[in-house]
């Protein structure tokens, strides 16, 4: 832990900003050895803020899923640090990661987001029932109707559509009330118009509901929905945006490209 | 409901094809222990029951006492001991018993056989007596012209009271009429034997008793104290005589039957633990691979928050689920299985009595043990490893297989080279006796296939490689496919032949002890037993004496002798001695003397093998104190010390036997040489016309005799790859299961060749070969496994039994054409499956 670098992580709001819900210290990636190494990630810094939808953009093989696998205690890195609220995820045995994830982290992946076996219902309880809770049935019964699914919840993943799908993970990703929903390319396998669904729930999630979420996206239709952009290229943070459109974001891709 | 039990549910509820056949598997194994116990315990029980019915009225039995409990039957006592116990006090009926060979013979003068029972004469009183045979229809014999016969014979052969019958005894062929059709019990069958009762008078002169019968029954009145009279009698018996319960010689007579039914028992039960091994194999495979299927669920089980242990939980739940219901399938399969046998062992000829199915507290314990455990100890190593798969590979799947890696080869050889060294202790050093040589071979036996099952994964693609070349010049596309696929993942295509390798190692193991015993039997009748004829008896008594006494008065025989068998205690431990005609046994056996005599062995001389003579440190002309069962005691004179086991390690001359004993002389065979100048034609005409009363003597040459051994040899190599069968058929389930899992898991690229132009007809053929290849593979590999245990376990068989190893290509060859049979029908569903996706759908399939 001696590498560890200062600041603590909750330290961020001194200067009367938002307070950092999840961030990486110079953090590193390497895979490989010698002549074969690859740097995932070189030496990224960036910490993202508390209620605010935040987006990271990058092209294929930039770093950016590498980054959000290890800001969400998935990927652990070879060397540098992350964080989630007050905790550095390099100090958390795999117990202790796995309460954190189950407790105070959300998840929506690209595909393959539930388990075939079990009902819409049960994989959006799945979280509370590995804990052994039962949740709170007020906010999920909310939940639930937000994203529309209060008469498919009886249905398994195969008897649903993609976009219902994706509804289903948002859902999971909601009832536990996580301080942080990591999105990883949620809208990827999805039309435009279930993509634009999503993307307003996961929006609305943020600005009614006061959620924080990390996004990882190349669509800059989907990015315009953030808050925030950052912008990852070989490993680095190559820049950022705030309040993006779609043009600002074309834009600054076109620049940097 | 927990996480862990809802998903376990569900998870085997999702995959019916997977559960179904490892419910098989399991199911299958703990039938097999289920009903090898329910058949033994229904058996012992009825064995229990039927000799309580036969003694029920058996209040007392005086008998001839014995020093020890040995091999032979009790000396016959004087039948006139009955006149003075019916002297005594309270004695109610004092019946003599006798029971001796006496055969049915039909109308054309050939004697009647049983399917699978002896023939026995009997003296019976008839319903007055206390015998428990009961009176079907008509009375019982009285005078020398009845006779009385079993009820199931008489429905066999046509035979009503009032027929005129010819039985043969020992004495010769006599004729009467029936006058009763006797049952005992319930059955009309004595345990699948073949009855002829006379009355005792007539008895005692057909079967040639000397006035001498096997005991004498007692009922005591009904106000006589059972105690009292027992003393009372005890006092008028000459010595050498006791007097027991009815209730002791009961439970005697069971457990002499029993002990056959225990060895029976306890062989069906090795061949089902060996089905409960297989069967751990194919369930552990399925569940790696299905693991391996489920690799993206479970990383986002983990990604969510379900912790490594709650993930190997929810596998062992799914797995104890799984053990429990086939437990208690398995239970009633079980029962069902010894019914069934009971039912076939009946139509058999074996004339249960009414048989009560016995299911023991202890059968379902061990049920239990069996289904659950070896479904639990089969998902130890997959929970485990699903527990390690990191959550990352919900997304990057390729990273989740990396961590499910292990180190196989270390671990398999350390395992094997365990297993083989307890193998090797067990049957050399032989720590502990016979349980120590089944217990440290047995278990050195799993070690060495459970490492040789972790190794073969090493060799699996180069071998493989060579198996699947002819496949692929022959089938071309498809073949190279097969091949390719085969090589593709190792580990899977050795655990899903490991199981087929087990079964394969144990009939090839048992083909080389097989062949091995043959080739030496072969040595031994050639080299050392120099008989032109051998004499067997056809129905399990033993022959009577009369028919050596009748060859050795053929003039073309130069040399006849028997061998006779009596129970001798040496320094507290029981012996059997054989016993022979000394001048006869030199001309025709060779028994590699290595001191002293043969042919002038004399009256209370012995002659010794050398092991025991070196145990006993003794050499020709010292003497041994040998207590025989009946407890006679004898000092016999060692006359000469010989070299080679076949007719046993102590042999006396049949002047001795009789000399020690008064029970009635049974042979187990007789031997016979021709004279030099007898033409071996005329020879056989001359043994085959002395033979011709003896209708149980089966005259056999030495040629015959050999092939009545290799045929014995060749049916119990059936009978093991028979109780083999269920654990082969698992094994060819457990291929098929392997490959459908595996097309499952091929999907998109199974599509992919669909779409570039492979007919169906192709896509089966590649699935078909695959499935060649592997279960060839395991046959080769088991092959090779057995033949090593083979050749170890012959070695571990003293010289005298087998000296030279042998093995049988023969087999070999069946067994890889079984191998590639196996393999066709192991492919018969996946391919199926594989040559009807829909290829646009198989593509789509992430």
């Amino acid at each position: 832990m001696s590498s560890v670098p200062v600041p603590p992580p909750s330290a961020a709001d001194s200067s009367g900003a938002r307070r950092a819900a999840a961030g990486a210290v110079d953090a590193r990636k390497t895979y490989g050895i010698g002549d074969a190494q690859v740097h995932a990630l070189d030496g990224v810094t960036v910490s993202f803020e508390v209620g605010r939808f935040s987006a990271i953009m990058g092209p294929s093989g930039s770093g950016k899923s590498t980054l959000l696998h290890c800001l969400a205690g998935l990927d652990t890195l070879t060397s540098g640090a992350t964080f989630i609220g007050d905790t550095y995820l390099a100090s958390l045995d795999d117990k202790a990661l796995t309460e954190l994830r189950r407790t105070k982290v959300g998840f929506i992946f690209q595909a393959f987001n539930l388990i075939p076996t079990l009902t819409a219902d049960e994989n959006i309880r799945l979280p509370m029932m590995l804990g052994g809770e039962s949740g709170d049935a007020a906010w999920i019964d909310q939940v639930v109707a937000t994203v529309g699914l209060a008469d498919r919840l009886h249905h398994r993943p195969s008897e649903l559509s993609g976009g219902q799908q994706q509804r289903v993970a948002v859902a999971r990703a909601l009832a536990s009330r996580p301080q942080i929903i990591f999105a990883d390319e949620p809208t990827g396998n999805l039309d435009s118009v279930t993509g634009t669904e999503i993307l307003t729930f996961m929006r609305n999630a943020v600005s009614e509901f006061d959620q924080t979420i990390v996004m990882v996206t190349h669509d800059p239709v989907a990015a315009a929905y953030a808050d925030r952009v950052v912008f990852v290229g070989d490993g680095k943070i190559t820049g950022e945006l705030n309040d993006p459109t779609v043009d600002t974001i074309i834009d600054r891709l076109r620049n940097s490209g | 409901m927990s996480a862990g039990t809802l998903i376990a549910r569900k998870s085997i509820r999702a995959r019916w094809g997977r559960t179904l056949a490892i419910l098989f598997a399991i199911t299958a194994s703990v039938s097999f222990v289920v009903g090898s116990f329910v058949l033994a315990d229904s058996l012992r029980a009825t064995f229990d029951n039927l000799f309580k019915d036969l003694n029920e009225r058996v209040e007392l039995q005086v008998r001839a006492a014995q020093a020890f409990d040995g091999n032979d039957a009790r000396d016959p006592i004087d039948v006139a001991i009955a006149d003075s116990i019916r002297a005594v006090d309270g004695v109610a009926i004092a019946e003599p018993i006798l029971q001796r060979y006496a055969q049915l013979v039909d109308a054309n003068g050939d004697a009647i056989t049983p399917p699978g029972g002896p023939t026995l004469g009997v003296s019976w009183e008839g319903d007055d007596g206390l015998q428990g045979v009961t009176i079907r229809e008509g009375v019982a014999p009285d005078g020398p012209d009845d006779v009385a016969i079993d009820k199931a014979t008489a429905d066999a052969e046509n035979l009503a009271v009032g027929d005129t019958v010819s039985y043969l005894t020992d004495v010769g062929v006599f004729q009467g009429t029936i006058t009763a059709t006797v049952g005992l019990g319930s059955a009309d069958s004595f345990g699948g034997a073949q009855l002829v009762a006379l009355d005792l008078d007539t008895a005692l002169v057909r079967f040639t008793t000397d006035g001498r019968v096997d005991a004498i029954d007692i009922a005591v009145a009904d106000d006589a104290d059972l105690a009292t009279v027992q003393q009372a009698v005890e006092a008028v018996l000459p010595p050498q005589t006791e007097v027991v319960t009815g209730q002791e010689v009961a439970e005697e007579n069971a457990d002499d039957v029993n002990q056959f039914v225990d060895v029976f028992g306890t062989g069906l039960l090795v061949f089902a633990f060996i089905t409960a091994f297989v069967s751990a194999f194919i369930i552990n495979n399925v569940f790696q691979i299905t693991i391996g299927q489920r690799l993206r669920e479970l990383a986002l089980l983990r990604a969510v928050g379900a912790s490594g242990r709650q993930v190997r939980r929810m596998i062992t739940f799914e797995a104890l689920g799984l053990g429990v219901l086939a437990t208690v399938l398995g239970i009633g399969g079980g029962l069902l299985v010894a019914r069934l046998l009971i039912a076939a062992f009946d139509a058999a000829g074996a004339g249960f009595p009414d048989t009560t199915t016995v299911l023991a507290t202890r059968t379902i314990v061990v049920a239990a043990l069996v289904g659950i455990g070896i479904t639990m100890a089969s998902v130890i190593v997959p929970s485990r490893r699903a527990s390690k798969i990191p959550p990352v590979a919900a997304m990057r799947p390729e990273l989740g297989f990396a961590a499910m890696r292990a180190r196989r080869l270390v671990a398999g050889t350390v395992v094997a080279v365990v297993g083989v060294a307890l193998f090797l202790v067990g049957l050399f050093l032989r720590p502990g006796g016979t349980t120590g040589l089944i217990g440290f071979a047995g278990i050195g036996a799993v070690l060495l296939f459970l490492g040789v099952a972790s190794l073969s994964s090493t060799i699996a693609t180069p071998v493989t490689r060579v198996i699947g070349w002819p496949v692929e010049k022959l089938f071309k596309v498809p073949g190279a496919l097969a091949r390719q696929n085969v090589a593709r993942s190792p580990r899977r295509t050795s655990s899903s032949a490991s199981a087929l390798m087990i079964g394969v190692a144990l009939v090839s193991s048992t083909a080389v002890f097989a062949s091995s015993l043959r080739s030496s039997l072969v040595d031994t009748l050639e080299s050392a037993i120099s008989a032109d004829y051998i004499i067997t008896d056809a129905g399990f008594q033993g022959l009577s004496p009369v028919v050596s006494e009748t060859l050795a008065a053929v003039p073309e025989l130069e040399a006849v002798t028997p061998i006779r068998g009596i129970s001798g205690q040496v320094d507290g431990e029981t012996k059997n001695f054989g016993a022979v005609d000394p001048v006869a046994f030199e001309k025709l056996v060779d028994p590699d003397l290595i001191d002293g005599t043969i042919a002038d062995l004399g009256l209370d001389e012995l002659l010794l093998h050398r092991d025991p003579a070196s145990d006993l440190d003794v050499v020709v002309g010292d003497a041994l104190d040998v207590t025989f069962q009946n407890g006679v005691e004898q000092t016999l004179t060692i006359a000469g010390i010989y070299g080679d086991a076949t007719f046993g390690n102590w042999l006396i001359g049949l002047d001795t036997l009789a000399g020690v004993s008064t029970a009635p002389a049974r042979d187990f065979f007789v031997i016979a040489q021709l004279a030099d100048d007898v033409d071996p034609a005329v020879g056989d005409a001359a043994v085959e016309a002395a033979m011709e009363p003896f209708p149980q003597a089966n005259v056999q040459t030495n040629a015959e005799f050999l092939d009545a051994q290799e045929a014995q040899i060749n049916q119990l190599l059936l009978i093991i790859t028979l109780l083999l069968a269920f654990a082969i058929l698992i094994a060819v389930l457990g291929i098929s299961i392997t490959l459908a899992l595996g097309v499952f898991e091929r999907t998109r690229e199974i599509g992919l060749l669909r779409a570039v132009g492979m007919n169906r007809r192709q896509t089966r053929r590649s699935v078909r070969w695959e499935a060649v290849i592997v279960s060839v593979f395991g046959a080769v590999v088991g092959i090779v496994v057995g033949t090593f245990l083979g050749v170890i376990l012959s070695l571990a068989v003293p010289d005298d039994v087998i000296s030279k190893l042998a093995f049988n290509p023969g087999i070999i060859v069946i067994i890889l054409i079984g191998a590639v049979i196996a393999g066709l029908l192991a492919a018969l569903y996946p391919s199926y499956k594989a040559s009807n996706m829909n290829v646009l759908d198989a593509i789509a399939t992430e």
